[in-house]
């Protein structure tokens, strides 16, 4: 490893103040223009449009839950068909047992396929984020612990290809920063 | 942030000018057929009933999607919601057909043209029972008072005879006197309560006619209260008045407001929309108990209110969507909606079509898993022959599983004309809805023998289907032009003008 490579590896990436939600908005807006990839923005409440503004595109988690959801109802359906029709034909109050005794088995269906679509969501999402984790270095900063004041954070992080010290550091400046801080990993 | 648009300029409004020509045909064609068919229905007694069915059928379709209007609107006052002001006028000009769709039901309520007995087979059956009962009555009173003279003698009797021995007791004690005292103040009140009884010749007649009433068809007597024909007619005016007050009242405060730009008519809307909800639900919940429910009143179900109110909301929103396309076409309200309303309604069409689905399948499931007599009438009718494969394609597939797994997708409801696709798919389903709510209590009965599907009046099915289709089309051309397309000066324009979800 080369001593740059050492320096900038220890670095985590960059905080940055902004002024208020609408300063945020452009910001993000020419981060995105830049190409950045790895960078994100904290305020204290959602602000409407903010993903486009950041240009994300749209999220996968309703394909985890989609998944999720198609493999509980066919698990129920499968399980439920399967034990007391085709294994052991139960009759039930004198319902029949064929392709007719299908209604019987959709509350548990139902329950099923919400059951597991929410583990999806829940699972999937920890999964994206990468949580749980011990620890995160932005924990360390300062100015980032405003974000859940009255700060309009944006965080621009290391590891992205477009990073370089100095100059993300004024281009930072130069898109309306109010505040710098470096964050170490 | 860039970009934003800014309410004022766009306080002057949209005006909708109908193009004169699509108006005078559908007031041709909706005009035409009804007076064609009402007068069709006066000269063809024998096919009054088939005919009834077919009338009952589209004027309830077609009311559905204004009660869905209603709905909308009443919802979104009620709930202070800003996303949809620039589409509440839409919901407001599909309310305000209420009345127009009400009345091209009088000749339902009419008796003039023979629907009304044909359809609910209430009224002649209790006219047939009352008729019996009284003639019943007059022929037993005679005796019932004879009857009544002598347990009156009887009684009296009694009492005298318990007196007398009382008298020849010399010397009682005081438990033997108790006793006395007691079977002589039971056998006075006997006497009393015999003697109390009305015996005026009408009072006498009410009762027998009660009983006779009973033993005639005791479902009728017992529900008398609410299946008699001055009910029904009042009834009847209850629905026109009260939803046709709510949907103009709330109607007429929204156009004030593009004029004078007053917040005011805003709260006023906010705060009685939350009080006309209850009415409004009451009113669709018995207009469907009479009209649909009580096609055969022998049956019941707890359900029937709610599983319409879900069909008419789903589709007068599909209904919605389709419009603004249309006006869209036209080049109305092309900066004002965006993409961002279109994916907010696909969401409620989304939504409504899960609701739907939901309740339709528990009134099904727990009639079907009780397996009780009087219940499951309705659905043995529905899962027989033909309709058994109507019910599967239609309702449950073509209703449920192809909308739901198409409304998933993000995409389609951001694509105007792909979401106005799936809403005219969703209506389609709707008239398949209320067809088969309605339809086969024309089929099995006693006038009609066994069969399912009577050949031929499916002829009827579609006249009345175009002829009330036109007049709506025409209301609604007319009620689109009176008004700005969207409530101009609502204080919170800016607000939907800029939605973003």
């Amino acid at each position: 490893m080369s001593t740059a490579t050492d320096k900038s590896s220890s670095l985590f990436g960059y905080v940055a103040e902004f002024s208020s939600a609408s300063e945020l908005y452009h910001a993000a807006e020419k981060i995105r223009d830049a190409g950045f990839r790895r960078w994100d923005v904290h305020t204290p409440y959602p602000v409407h449009g903010m993903d486009h503004a950041m240009g994300l595109g749209k999220s996968w988690l309703s394909a985890v839950v989609l998944c999720g959801g198609a493999t509980g109802s066919l698990v129920a359906l499968f399980m439920q068909f399967f034990t007391q029709v085709t294994l052991y034909p139960t009759v039930v109050q004198n319902k029949p047992t064929n392709l007719f005794t299908i209604p019987a088995f959709f509350p548990v269906t139902f329950e099923l396929t919400i059951l597991l679509s929410a583990f999806a969501t829940l699972f999937g999402l920890l999964i994206f984020i990468m949580l749980p984790r011990w620890n995160h270095p932005l924990f360390n900063s300062r100015l980032f612990s405003k974000f859940s004041d009255d700060g309009f954070i944006m965080v621009v992080e290391a590891r992205d290809p477009k990073f370089k010290k100095e100059e993300t550091r004024d281009f930072l400046k130069e898109i309306g920063a109010e505040g710098i801080e470096e964050v170490a990993n | 942030m860039a970009g934003l648009k800014d309410g004022d300029d766009f306080k002057d409004g949209e005006f909708f000018k109908a193009p004169s020509a699509l108006k005078f045909l559908c007031l041709l064609i909706g005009g035409g057929g009804t007076i064609l068919f009402l007068v069709m229905a006066l000269f063809w007694g024998e096919k009054a009933g088939e005919m009834g069915y077919s009338w009952l059928f589209a004027v309830v379709f077609f009311l559905s999607l204004t009660v869905g209007g209603l709905f909308w609107t009443l919802l979104h006052n009620a709930s202070n919601s800003g996303w949809g002001i620039v589409i509440r006028r839409l919901m407001e000009n599909l309310a305000s057909m209420i009345p127009f769709m009400l009345i091209l039901g009088l000749p339902l309520v009419l008796t003039m043209f023979g629907f009304r007995d044909k359809l609910w087979e209430w009224f002649p059956q209790r006219e047939a029972a009352l008729t019996e009962a009284r003639a019943k009555a007059e022929k037993s009173a005679p005796e019932y008072i004879q009857k009544h003279e002598k347990q009156l003698k009887e009684a009296k009797a009694a009492l005298a005879a318990e007196k007398s021995k009382l008298a020849s007791i010399t010397d009682p004690s005081p438990g033997h006197r108790a006793h006395f005292d007691r079977s002589i103040a039971g056998l006075q009140s006997r006497v009393e309560s015999i003697e109390s009884e009305d015996m005026s010749e009408e009072a006498v007649n009410d009762k027998l006619v009660e009983k006779y009433y009973r033993k005639a068809n005791a479902l009728l007597a017992v529900k008398e209260g609410f299946l008699n024909p001055a009910a029904w007619n009042i009834r009847y005016l209850f629905y026109l008045l009260v939803l046709t007050a709510i949907a103009w009242i709330l109607r007429s405060w929204s156009i004030k407001q593009d004029k004078d730009g007053d917040p005011k008519w805003l709260r006023l809307a906010r705060r009685w929309s939350c009080g006309f909800l209850p009415f409004f639900a009451t009113a669709w919940t018995f207009l469907v108990i009479d009209w649909l429910m009580a096609l055969d009143y022998t049956w019941f179900s707890t359900m029937w209110g709610v599983y319409l109110f879900a069909g008419c909301a789903l589709n007068s929103m599909g209904l919605l969507v389709i419009v603004l396309t249309l006006l869209r076409r036209a080049g109305y309200l092309k900066n004002v909606v965006t993409m961002e309303h279109y994916h907010l309604m696909g969401k409620l069409m989304l939504a409504f079509t899960i609701f739907w689905a939901y309740i339709a399948f528990s009134q099904f499931f727990l009639i079907w898993y009780a397996n009780i007599t009087e219940e499951t009438k309705f659905y043995l009718t529905r899962n027989s022959d033909f309709w058994n494969v109507y019910t599967i394609t239609f309702l449950v597939i073509g209703h449920f599983f192809i909308p739901f797994v198409v409304l998933l997708i993000q995409k389609v409801k951001k694509l105007p004309h792909v979401l106005s696709a799936v809403a005219v798919w969703n209506l389609v389903m709707h008239v398949l809805d209320i067809y088969w709510i309605i339809i086969p209590e024309r089929g099995p009965s006693l006038t009609n023998g066994e069969k399912m599907v009577m050949p031929g009046a499916i002829v009827f099915d579609i006249l009345a289907f175009i002829s009330v289709a036109g007049l709506f089309g025409y209301f609604l051309l007319r009620q689109l032009g009176t008004a700005s397309l969207f409530p101009c000066r609502d204080p919170r324009l800016d607000e939907s003008l800029n939605v973003v979800n």
